[in-house]
């Protein structure tokens, strides 16, 4: 059936039916029929919002200076003229993105790639494991659009200090951009949680 | 500082012996595909019959390597790419494919041809090494990739090489730098450390300026650009 294999589709079928979306009821006129909406991806940042606290999204922050701090000083120390001009490269894709999607995906890469190029697997996984956390919550346009151009010119200047083995300027730079990441993250949190209904429609 | 020379002809023909191995396995992967592309251009699936066996032969005879395999030129394969032939060895010792997400765009894309060790050896034409690098997306561990492009009536077509962890890499070379009384380095081209032998020189950090105490030994291992630093302990 649709040009798919039988175990494939019960397979597809079972996961729904898991999430919800579709039941199957037996006899006569029995059959797998469509009961709910699939969640959107929107939908599950909406609610990771409402689920977290300030206080727990100042505390991702916090973890996540502390391991971009560390990076970015060995990125200094340790990248060469390859990791440079890679890093280069991933910070423009960010600008040049045309969704949200694309540009959590080009922003999360950047970071990722940047603990690449320090060479520590370790601090390479806490950063892939604190973007998957917060890269979808920080770029899907919910109460405030966040903005790619100041965050490519950021991704820049940084590679601009890691190229020139400058660790002191790349370690303001990058505990900065992570600070406007973390208030973007926070001014969301307030508009979807604690709506001032009346003076946020006119902010 | 005899010792050094010592170390460094003790660890020469371990990277030539690697070399050696790296080298004929692309010669076998060119002589699979010239056979089964007789009159064609592009490799297509067909033509990968027995390439799987090149590599499981070669992980079954080089225990120090992790995975082994054949990485095609994007331009030498049917339209529609082809996936890399790449075997690995799981820590049970088994040899399983390993898959890698090819797809332009998506968020796992492993853009092979952009990595040293496919891009030096299809510019240069000759053999090298990357790394130690952390191979995100890839094998996902901290690696040195040697590879070989091979060629097929004349036109590049890919690299075949093999991934050593610097954790497996480790025990079979320090033994020599220990040979060695000063700080001690292994390091690779860009003047990266391979391994060291003390606290001096730590794997992945880079040598930047040259002190007036640093010697250097250049490995002779073509194409390589393997080099021992070492610092006599004051």
């Amino acid at each position: 059936m649709f040009g798919v294999g039988g175990a494939t589709l019960r397979e597809a079928l079972a996961e729904l039916r898991e999430q919800g979306i579709v039941e199957t009821r037996r006899g006569r006129s029995g059959g797998t029929f469509v009961v709910n909406q699939p969640r959107t991806q929107t939908d599950n940042i909406r609610d990771w919002f409402l689920a977290t606290s300030i206080s727990e999204i100042r505390d991702i922050g916090d973890e996540h200076a502390a391991v971009a701090a560390a990076i970015i000083r060995l990125a200094c120390e340790r990248a060469e003229a390859h990791d440079v001009d890679r890093l280069e490269e991933l910070a423009r894709a960010l600008v040049l993105a045309t969704s949200p999607e694309v540009r959590a995906l080009a922003d999360s890469r950047f970071h990722i790639e940047l603990a690449v190029s320090a060479q520590s697997p370790r601090l390479a996984r806490a950063e892939i494991r604190l973007q998957e956390e917060t890269v979808q919550q920080l770029w899907t346009p919910l109460a405030v659009v966040f903005d790619p151009e100041p965050a490519t010119a950021e991704h820049l200047e940084l590679v601009r200090a890691v190229a020139q083995d400058q660790p002191a300027k790349a370690g303001h730079l990058v505990l900065e951009h992570i600070r406007r990441n973390i208030f973007h993250l926070i001014d969301t949190k307030l508009a979807l949680g604690y709506a001032r209904s009346n003076q946020d429609a006119h902010e | 500082m005899n010792e050094t020379v010592q170390a460094a002809n003790a660890i020469t023909p371990w990277f030539n012996g690697v070399a050696t191995e790296i080298k004929e396995l692309s010669q076998n992967v060119a002589t699979v595909l010239e056979r089964s592309l007789v009159g064609k251009f592009k490799v297509s699936k067909a033509a990968l019959v027995g390439l799987d066996g090149l590599s499981r032969e070669f992980l079954t005879k080089n225990s120090f390597a992790v995975g082994a395999g054949t990485f095609f030129a994007a331009d030498s394969v049917e339209e529609g790419g082809l996936p890399p032939e790449w075997w690995s060895r799981n820590p049970s010792g088994a040899i399983g494919r390993l898959k890698f997400d090819l797809t332009p765009g998506s968020d796992r894309f492993y853009d092979y041809e952009k990595l040293p060790f496919f891009s030096t050896a299809a510019s240069t034409g000759e053999q090298t090494v990357w790394g130690p690098y952390i191979d995100y997306l890839g094998t996902e561990e901290y690696v040195l990739t040697f590879s070989a492009p091979f060629y097929v009536h004349g036109n590049f077509m890919g690299v075949a090489g093999c991934d050593i962890r610097l954790r497996d890499l480790e025990p079979l070379i320090m033994p020599n730098l220990r040979l060695i009384q000063s700080h001690a380095a292994l390091i690779n081209a860009s003047n990266r450390v391979i391994l060291g032998n003390s606290g001096m020189y730590l794997v992945g950090e880079r040598i930047k300026s040259e002190s007036p105490n640093q010697h250097r030994l250049a490995l002779d291992v073509p194409h390589l650009g393997l080099s021992l630093i070492y610092t006599p302990r004051s």
